[in-house]
């Protein structure tokens, strides 16, 4: 499975992958949108091995990050959120979703400088909850009642971007000194 | 089962909806002043005549070579190939008026 | 020119335009109407009265004003550019360009015309316009970098790649000081001409001028992978291994960033003395990372024979330890080698035999981790003999129902278990399970979906809509079939058009197949706004890659399927009219036995009784509309949408020309798709039933070059073969003539 930068040539499978898992639709045009804006958040993972029967196969999605910078952010602090995230049930239990995650994270501070990336998620739903808790580091900001049409409450959790800022300085300043490369482990 | 997506309520969905709308927000260029960006005055006036002789030197079209073509042949290319008269006409051209060669070019083209 | 007003009207005037501006609809037509009391012929404000009527969706009202407007005032640029942008939301862009140039030639100055031309422009493709109109504008506001860009962007777009670059550095520098690196529409730019030298075939130029700029440059995956590929192009390998690895370092589940090292180390998958420094090279990384999965997967495409077999085995358990479902998918891809396929065959066997003898094949383990190892050996098995290179249905059901017994409520295992009856061939049996397997997780929308795909394959199309309501907003009057239609769900509306054809109701299969169409004319004009929007945002690059997405939008299978399907429902239609009435192909009639008069009289009376039918439904609907309480049907814009008139797509398929219809799909599916040999097929088809030859055997040459062995393009030929000695008439002597030179599929008779 690659994981690699979304092309606007994706979003048609883009849009099919999150109409088949998510409750949350969107129109070709906000993806388009997203594209459009912030070309270098939203990343999808492909299954590569297969060979296109003809010229014209898409690659095949199967998983997504659609990812934004917030416009006219709240608290005045620059920061990232996530307006999407899914992987097939096909091709879970791969660590596709952290991967995705992680690419558009370092993006949103190396390009935007954003200070941290945000997100909703429901109370109940404990898998994601987990990803973004332990795998990823997210915290929850706070509880937000009833923010789902269902009557459903979110969290709403956020996480530190910092780290790979100062990350990015360091490399920065190595590259003044003449050295290359650098290991984000 | 496995981590799913962030959510989303219809907050987002009218949030998905202002973005669109706005979208087509007039002010590309608007007439704002001068941008944020200092521009030097100078240079500028410098690059705008520059943009003139560029434009001049473009200006020579190169001529096409005038080829007569059937009227007949035109009609024939609607009818059979189901092309505009313009594309018709064009193919023709190409062809040098020669409505076989056209037709077999356009025939065997995806061959 | 335009007519002076008093100046309380005048300001009045201004108030319209603001409000039309605010989209504030209402006031502006009580301002409009206060003017043309006072001034009844006022074309300004007749124009931006039909501006405002249009906004509203009164479009034929708005176009008969417009025209009393340019009567009146037939030198206002505002009533022109009033007629164009009337057009344009009319979607008629030849007609919306005229009428701008006409205002423009009204008010040379005027930036939003000019500005409204431009889009159209490039909209249209028109890139010699767009480089014009560009130049216009850039000359009369040269103080805007957007201007600048714009103008660049013309030029590329038009494939002048040194024009482009000229302007982008000529603006550059005009700069008294170099933006601060946070200036994103200035990194962007400067990316942006660094594309186009790449483009124009510079490799050389495009790297150091990249070196130049990449540490200001805010996407540095961009740079980076750009950097990584001048290096390759320009042979200069030692670096290109640097650059490649530092990418790796960043994204290690990306293919071309391994292939690129591999190239740059000057390895070769097909060369034995390559294999070996391959298989260290992605031991290497294998070895940096555990989660990374493209390094161990990667090494099975070249190994071979004993090699391959250790390295499967490892990573097969690997795999099936950690109980990841997607195994099986994982390495299917390499069963198009037969020797790569039983050697996974054995080794996964061989782990169920192993667990047979020891309770477990990774007995060492504990339990609950061998359970998980154990059950994913049974599903990884029935999914390789359900997959059709090595299928053996029955020993796939018995591994899938061993794999249920250990988990009787695994999702999974149950959509496997439905697609080994489908293979079966028993889609009633398959949608069945399908929808067991729904009901053991209530709240996965992917089962859901799943499940109704069953349906539809089945020809349950009432119960798959219902099956999608669980999940769908049921908010307009439209209910979950609208919300798949507002939300563009193209596999439901393909799948249910399919069924419906299936099923032989030609009305609903084109409504589908149709829907299919608009959809993808939405896609196009879904381009329109960005064409000014990105040059506000400054993402330029990403701008040009969604003009060439555009450019091809309809080669995507998503079309070409519904196209050809339609195609084919349509050439039925047309060698069968009577298949358009329902009550003639339900089984009672058997049309094909009757004489001509018979099935006239036939045909009649289906119409009648079809038309009663309506009578009623429609009188139902309205009866049904006054009671409901619902809100009416709006988009997510908030426009009302038009009422159906057609929701049963009877009078689609009662068309008088079947193939002039089929044409509609068909003229893109064979632009964009030349290389579908099924679109040849069916072009075929349509062509021939029209008498127009060349075209058929335009058809017949084109898929004879993708696959000369194609049956139906056999069975075609030797059909036309038979049509050109059986004319009725002679051909005009030049097609004739090019029949004769270019038919060479089969001799002549």
């Amino acid at each position: 499975m690659d994981i690699r930068v979304l092309r606007p040539s994706d979003i048609p499978n883009v849009q099919t992958a999150n109409i088949t898992n998510l409750p949350e639709n969107y129109f070709c045009k906000y993806y388009l949108y997203h594209a459009m804006s912030w070309p270098q958040l939203s990343y999808v993972a492909v299954d590569v091995s297969r060979p296109p029967k003809t010229p014209y196969d898409p690659p095949k999605i199967v998983g997504y990050v659609l990812a934004k910078m917030e416009e006219e952010p709240a608290d005045g602090v620059q920061h990232g959120h996530i307006t999407s995230l899914s992987v097939m049930r096909t091709h879970r239990r791969l660590g596709l979703a952290e991967k995705l995650m992680r690419q558009s994270q370092r993006a949103m501070a190396e390009t935007y400088g954003a200070n941290y990336v945000s997100l909703h998620v429901r109370v109940s739903n404990a898998a994601a909850k987990h990803l973004y808790s332990d795998t990823l580091g997210f915290t929850i900001e706070k509880t937000e009642p009833k923010y789902y049409a269902d009557g459903e409450d979110a969290f709403s959790m956020r996480m530190d971007l910092s780290d790979l800022r100062l990350k990015m300085q360091d490399s920065d300043d190595e590259d003044e000194e003449g050295s290359v490369g650098q290991d984000e482990g | 089962s496995d981590p799913a997506p962030p959510e989303k309520i219809s907050a987002e969905d009218r949030k998905a909806a202002a973005a669109l709308s706005s979208l087509d927000a007039r002010g590309e260029d608007d007439d704002a002043p001068a941008g944020k960006k200092e521009v030097d005055t100078e240079a500028l006036g410098k690059a705008m005549r520059g943009l003139d002789v560029k434009e001049e030197g473009k200006k020579e079209e190169v001529k096409r070579k005038v080829v007569k073509v059937d009227q007949g042949d035109v009609a024939l290319f609607v009818e059979q190939l189901e092309l505009s008269k313009a594309k018709a006409t064009e193919l023709l051209k190409a062809h040098e008026g020669d409505a076989v060669k056209a037709m077999s070019a356009f025939v065997t083209a995806s061959a | 020119m335009p007519q002076p007003l008093p100046s309380k009207e005048n300001s009045l005037f201004k108030q319209v335009v603001k409000n039309y501006e605010a989209k504030q609809y209402k006031k502006g037509l009580k301002s409009a109407e206060q003017i043309l009391r006072k001034v009844p012929n006022h074309g300004d404000t007749q124009a931006m009265k039909a501006l405002i009527l249009n906004a509203q969706g009164n479009s034929t009202e708005a176009f008969e004003l417009a025209k009393v407007a340019l009567k009146n005032d037939v030198k206002s640029h505002v009533c022109w550019h009033v007629y164009g942008l009337l057009y344009r939301t009319a979607k008629n862009y030849e007609e919306a360009i005229k009428a701008y140039k006409f205002a423009l030639k009204l008010d040379p100055d005027s930036a939003q015309i000019s500005r409204d031309l431009a889009q159209l422009q490039v909209q249209m493709r028109d890139y010699p316009g767009f480089v014009q109109t560009r130049m216009a504008i850039l000359k009369s506001r040269p103080h805007v970098r957007q201007n600048w860009t714009a103008m660049a962007v013309a030029h590329h777009l038009n494939g002048e790649f040194e024009a482009a670059e000229r302007i982008l550095t000529t603006y550059e520098d005009t700069l008294k000081s170099p933006p601060p690196k946070s200036d994103i529409e200035h990194s962007e730019a400067i990316l942006y001409k660094n594309t186009i030298i790449a483009e124009s075939g510079n490799i050389e130029k495009a790297l150091s001028h990249l070196e130049a700029v990449m540490k200001n440059s805010l996407d540095r995956t961009a740079v980076m992978e750009m950097r990584a590929r001048y290096l390759l192009l320009l042979d200069r390998k030692e670096e290109a291994q640097k650059a490649y690895r530092a990418l790796l370092d960043r994204n290690n589940e990306y293919r071309a960033y391994y292939e690129g090292l591999e190239k740059a180390m000057g390895l070769d998958r097909t060369d034995d003395d390559s294999i070996p420094k391959l298989a260290e090279l992605y031991e290497s990384y294998a070895a940096k990372s555990e989660k990374v999965d493209a390094a161990r997967r990667v090494p099975l495409d070249f190994l071979q024979g004993e090699s391959f077999k250790t390295a499967a085995d490892r990573y097969l358990r690997s795999m099936l330890k950690r109980g990841i479902p997607s195994t099986f998918a994982n390495v299917k891809a390499l069963y198009r080698d037969p020797a790569k396929r039983t050697i996974i065959e054995e080794l996964v066997n061989g782990y169920a035999s192993e667990q047979l003898t020891n309770g477990s094949a990774e007995n060492h383990e504990g339990d609950r981790s061998s359970n998980k190892f154990d059950e994913a050996v049974l599903y990884f098995l029935a999914q390789h003999y359900n997959y059709h290179l090595s299928r053996d249905l029955s020993k796939a059901l018995d591994f899938i129902d061993k794999a249920l017994e250990m988990n009787p409520k695994a999702v999974e295992y149950g959509m496997t278990k439905a697609r080994i009856w489908k293979h079966y061939g028993n889609p009633a049996k398959a949608s069945e399970i399908m929808d067991e397997a729904r009901t053991w997780d209530e709240r996965d929308r992917a089962i859901n979906s799943k499940c109704a795909k069953y349906q539809l394959r089945n020809n349950e199309n009432e119960n798959a809509l219902k099956t999608m309501s669980k999940f769908t907003k049921n908010e307009t009057v439209k209910e979950a079939l609208g919300d798949l239609h507002d939300l563009q769900c193209m596999w439901y509306l393909t799948e249910d058009g399919e069924a419906y054809l299936r099923q032989g109701k030609f009305g609903l299969a084109l409504k589908r197949f149709h829907a299919i169409y608009d959809i993808f004319d939405i896609w196009q004009e879904d381009q329109f706004d960005f064409h000014s929007f990105s040059l506000r945002k400054g993402q330029i690059r990403a701008y040009v890659d969604m003009i060439r997405w555009e450019d091809h939008l309809r080669e995507h299978p998503y079309y070409s399927r519904a196209a050809i399907f339609a195609v084919k429902a349509y050439i039925m239609l047309h060698d069968k009219p009577h298949l358009a009435h329902e009550s003639l192909t339900n089984g009672f009639t058997d049309m094909d036995s009757m004489d001509a008069n018979e099935r006239k009289k036939a045909m009649k009376k289906a119409k009648r009784e079809q038309e009663k039918q309506e009578k009623a439904e429609a009188e139902r609907k309205e009866a049904e509309k006054k009671a409901a309480t619902k809100k009416p049907a709006t988009g997510a814009d908030g426009e009302l949408k038009k009422e159906d008139k057609d929701p049963q797509g009877t009078k689609l398929a009662r068309t008088k020309e079947p193939l002039q219809d089929a044409g509609k799909f068909l003229s893109f599916l064979l632009e964009f798709s030349p290389k579908n040999i099924e679109a040849q097929n069916v072009g075929f088809e349509v062509f021939t039933r029209k008498n127009k030859h060349l075209l058929a055997l335009k058809c017949l040459l084109a898929a004879s070059s993708i696959d000369s062995e194609n049956p139906t393009l056999h069975e075609q030929t030797v059909r036309f073969r038979r049509t050109l000695d059986t004319l009725s008439e002679p051909l005009p002597p030049p097609v004739a003539k090019v029949i004769d030179s270019t038919f060479t599929l089969i001799p002549t008779s």
